[in-house]
């Protein structure tokens, strides 16, 4: 059986989604989150649209109340502050990258990458791989203090795996489990954790 | 006997000096001036893996030759001198893949070759810089060093140190041994994780090896008479037939790809240099037809003599793609199929999205002006909330989604949105990347208040990053209308696997239904399985399309005919 708070947490991460990708960011089976999904909705804390669940607003404001009492001592833990400092730096290169790769320059203006140029695609894969090789002991280093993070390690290799495959929507893609989708889950993962704001 | 390198004028194939060296060859061919260069040839690789990761016994010897062939062409001396020789090192495959080295740049640099370049091109800050990218560069693409970058207050000695201990080994002193080191990355980037990745999936053989283009680099920067620009035989933006360009006199690439200094547009060229610029347009003109498109040109200047560093196929803007498909084939440059294959179905969505008529923005009201973040124009009610958003689409209502800043809980919202504001967060900000993603008109960082314009009707300009009041007159191209798209359309029809019919009264037809559009090409081509006519919105899209080619339906109804030939015409080549 798992903690009916933490599958609101992870509800409350993927903000609108289904059984499986609330199971999916906190890697544990469908089978044990779906009927978790369906008492909260009895409860009146989630509601279920065509099968996609989402947080009621009193059940978000309820389980934000209690990150402080729940997460106090992970926000202490160096080892996670330290890895989240690691990762902000690392975080700014992703971005910056997702936004190379989604746009090209045409003599000096910026228009979206119509992937005609496979030189340039390749590279913006490349400096991916990179970063990633740069994120996984921070994602590690998570994973050491609370180890459900290794499931965003292994959705994060998942969807390089795929885009060096030559799956070029998985890299930015917001309709599937791109890098930036598990990336942008894995950040407001931390946030949440950490009770640190997003800095745009 | 050269048993391991090539010259450009050797005539060997592009399977072995690969791609890039094979366009360096070809320009030599054609008569214009490419720096000297030398090229370490694809059996070379195979024999270094055979080898166990060493570069076979005697090569060095022969590379000597060859550096010493090209000191005596430049005049230049490598690793020393008054007038220092410097090299390029690159990766050259058959066919471009991930994983493979960057390029090296700057080798051959060392402290007295700073001091001897700085005295050369008087600009000791120049040889400095030159110095430090070069040790950057060659610690993380060659010794695989893990270092920041190199401060710019340090002295040589000191980079030297911090690149010793972020890689673990003595730093190479000798200039032959970086060339060395610098080619055997090369050949080790060739069966790198994910060269060896893409490889697989795309069915390439391990064994078709790099090539290592070695060249000398030339100077931009040495007098009045020098200078680096950048060349399209065509204007890329929109098509138009005249070149377009930029040169920055005195300059070295790096400054341009720096930012540091604003190039001057083409004419300066011509006011400075006339000779050079006849004599570039006329190899322009060449390159387009050898290569029968239009060419994107890097060149440098050095004393008055032209040098070509590169040409390749220029990236274009969507009008630009239309424009120039139907330019080439009334030429008698390329064939009909041939312009149809160049032009994607997305550029022509892309040409036909609806966009602000001319004077439109005269007198009307700014609410808010913000960083563009996803081009195109969207127009409707400002809801705040992505579930309202969604409740609003859903009745039929056009709305624009406001927001502080969005996170995942608004992607259904922006779904159903036709534009996305924020107020804060730039152009790499969660909301910038999704819209680009969706293909939405989105305006980020217009500051506070935007959630305050809720309930007000605006207009959205996401190339200018503009919101405006109430809803300006847009126009909505038609595809029938446009002389370039008509003509493709005519091109297209009688190729298209299926027949394209403008959606008009009737209602023939079946219409899959509207979860449809969230299906795989697979499903979806199950779902239209034994279907003869087919209509509706995942027909304007190119998997829905390509999934009633694989279905065998016969007709397709759509809003728009040609981006729909053009995915027919995509699915039958094949995936």
């Amino acid at each position: 059986m798992i903690d009916t708070q933490l599958v609101m947490h992870g509800l409350a991460v993927k903000k609108l989604g289904s059984a499986a990708s609330v199971a999916a960011i906190l890697g544990v089976e469908e089978a044990d989150v779906a009927p978790v999904l369906d008492a909260l909705v009895a409860e009146k804390k989630a509601v279920n649209a065509r099968g996609n669940f989402m947080l009621t607003p009193p059940a978000q404001a309820e389980l934000k109340e209690s990150y402080a009492g729940t997460f106090a001592a992970l926000r202490e833990n160096s080892d996670l502050t330290g890895a989240y400092d690691r990762f902000e730096v690392v975080n700014r290169e992703v971005k910056q990258l997702v936004t190379d790769w989604q746009t090209m320059t045409v003599a000096g203006e910026q228009v979206p990458n119509d992937h005609s140029d496979a030189d340039y695609d390749a590279k913006c894969v490349d400096r991916l791989g990179e970063l990633h090789e740069r994120a996984e002991p921070i994602v590690s280093a998570f994973a050491a203090v609370v180890s459900r993070f290794g499931a965003y390690g292994k959705r994060l290799e998942a969807a390089l795996d795929k885009l060096e495959a030559g799956e070029q929507s998985f890299f930015s893609g917001a309709k599937v489990d791109s890098y930036h989708t598990v990336w942008f889950e894995l950040h407001e993962d931390l946030l949440r954790l950490l009770g640190r704001t997003r800095d745009e | 006997m050269s048993r391991f390198t090539v010259g450009l004028d050797s005539g060997a194939g592009r399977a072995r000096i690969g791609n890039k060296a094979a366009s360096l060859a070809r320009m030599t061919e054609l008569g214009l001036r490419v720096p000297p260069a030398f090229v370490i040839t694809t059996d070379v690789c195979r024999a270094y893996f055979e080898n166990g990761q060493k570069l076979p016994a005697g090569i060095m010897d022969e590379i000597r030759t060859e550096v010493a062939k090209l000191e005596k062409d430049v005049g230049r001396t490598f690793g020393g001198g008054e007038h220092p020789l410097l090299l390029s090192v690159r990766s050259g495959a058959p066919v471009s893949m991930p994983g493979m080295m960057d390029t090296v740049l700057n080798l051959g640099t060392s402290d007295d070759v700073e001091a001897a370049l700085a005295e050369e091109t008087g600009s000791p800050t120049f040889a400095r810089d030159t110095h430090r990218r070069f040790l950057e560069m060659f610690a993380r693409i060659v010794l695989k060093a893990t270092i920041t970058e190199l401060p710019r207050d340090a002295t040589s000695a000191d980079w030297r140190a911090i690149i010793e201990k972020g890689s673990g080994r003595p730093y190479p002193h000798d200039a032959h041994e970086r060339l060395e080191l610098a080619i055997g990355a090369v050949f080790a980037s060739f069966h790198s994780r994910r060269a060896k990745k893409y490889r697989e999936h795309h069915g390439i053989p391990h064994d078709i090896g790099t090539a290592v283009t070695i060249q000398a680099m030339v100077f931009g920067n040495l007098d009045h008479r020098s200078g680096t620009g950048v060349l399209f035989s065509r204007n890329p933006l929109d098509g138009d037939r005249a070149p377009y360009g930029e040169y920055l006199p005195r300059a070295q690439g790096e400054d341009v790809v720096s930012g540091t200094r604003q190039p001057l547009p083409l004419s300066s060229l011509e006011e400075q240099l006339p000779g050079i610029h006849v004599e570039l347009l006329a190899a322009a003109a060449r390159l387009e037809v050898d290569a029968r498109d239009v060419q994107d040109i890097e060149f440098t200047v050095q004393k008055g003599e032209l040098f070509f560093l590169q040409t390749r196929s220029a990236k274009r803007s969507p009008r630009a793609a239309v424009r120039l498909a139907r330019a080439f084939v009334a030429e008698g440059i390329i064939s009909e199929e041939e312009a149809l294959s160049r032009v994607t179905s997305d550029q022509v969505r892309a040409v036909l999205r609806p966009r602000l008529a001319h004077d439109a923005t005269e007198g009307a009201t700014v609410l808010a002006r913000g960083e563009p973040a996803g081009p195109g124009v969207g127009q409707g009610g400002v809801v705040t909330d992505p579930d309202e958003a969604e409740r609003q689409r859903e009745a039929g209502i056009d709305v624009v989604l406001a927001r502080a800043t969005t996170s995942p809980e608004d992607v259904h919202g922006m779904l159903a949105a036709r534009a996305v504001i924020t107020e804060t967060g730039g152009s790499t900000s969660h909301a910038a990347v999704v819209s680009r993603a969706l293909g939405l008109p989105c305006v980020v960082g217009c500051g506070s208040g935007c959630e305050r314009l809720a309930g007000r009707t605006v207009t959205v300009d996401g190339d200018k990053g503009v919101v405006y009041e109430g809803l300006l007159p847009v126009v909505r191209p038609d595809e029938e209308a446009d002389e370039d798209l008509r003509t493709l359309i005519a091109w297209a029809i009688p190729r298209a696997p299926l027949g394209v019919v403008r959606a008009g009264t009737d209602r023939d037809g079946f219409t899959p239904p509207e979860e449809a559009i969230d299906l795989d090409r697979a499903a979806l081509a199950q779902l239209l399985a034994g279907k003869d006519r087919v209509r509706g919105a995942v027909f304007e899209t190119t998997v829905g399309v390509m999934a009633a080619v694989d279905a065998g339906v016969r007709t397709i109804v759509v809003h728009r005919r040609l981006p729909a030939l053009l995915a027919s015409l995509e699915a039958r080549k094949g995936t």
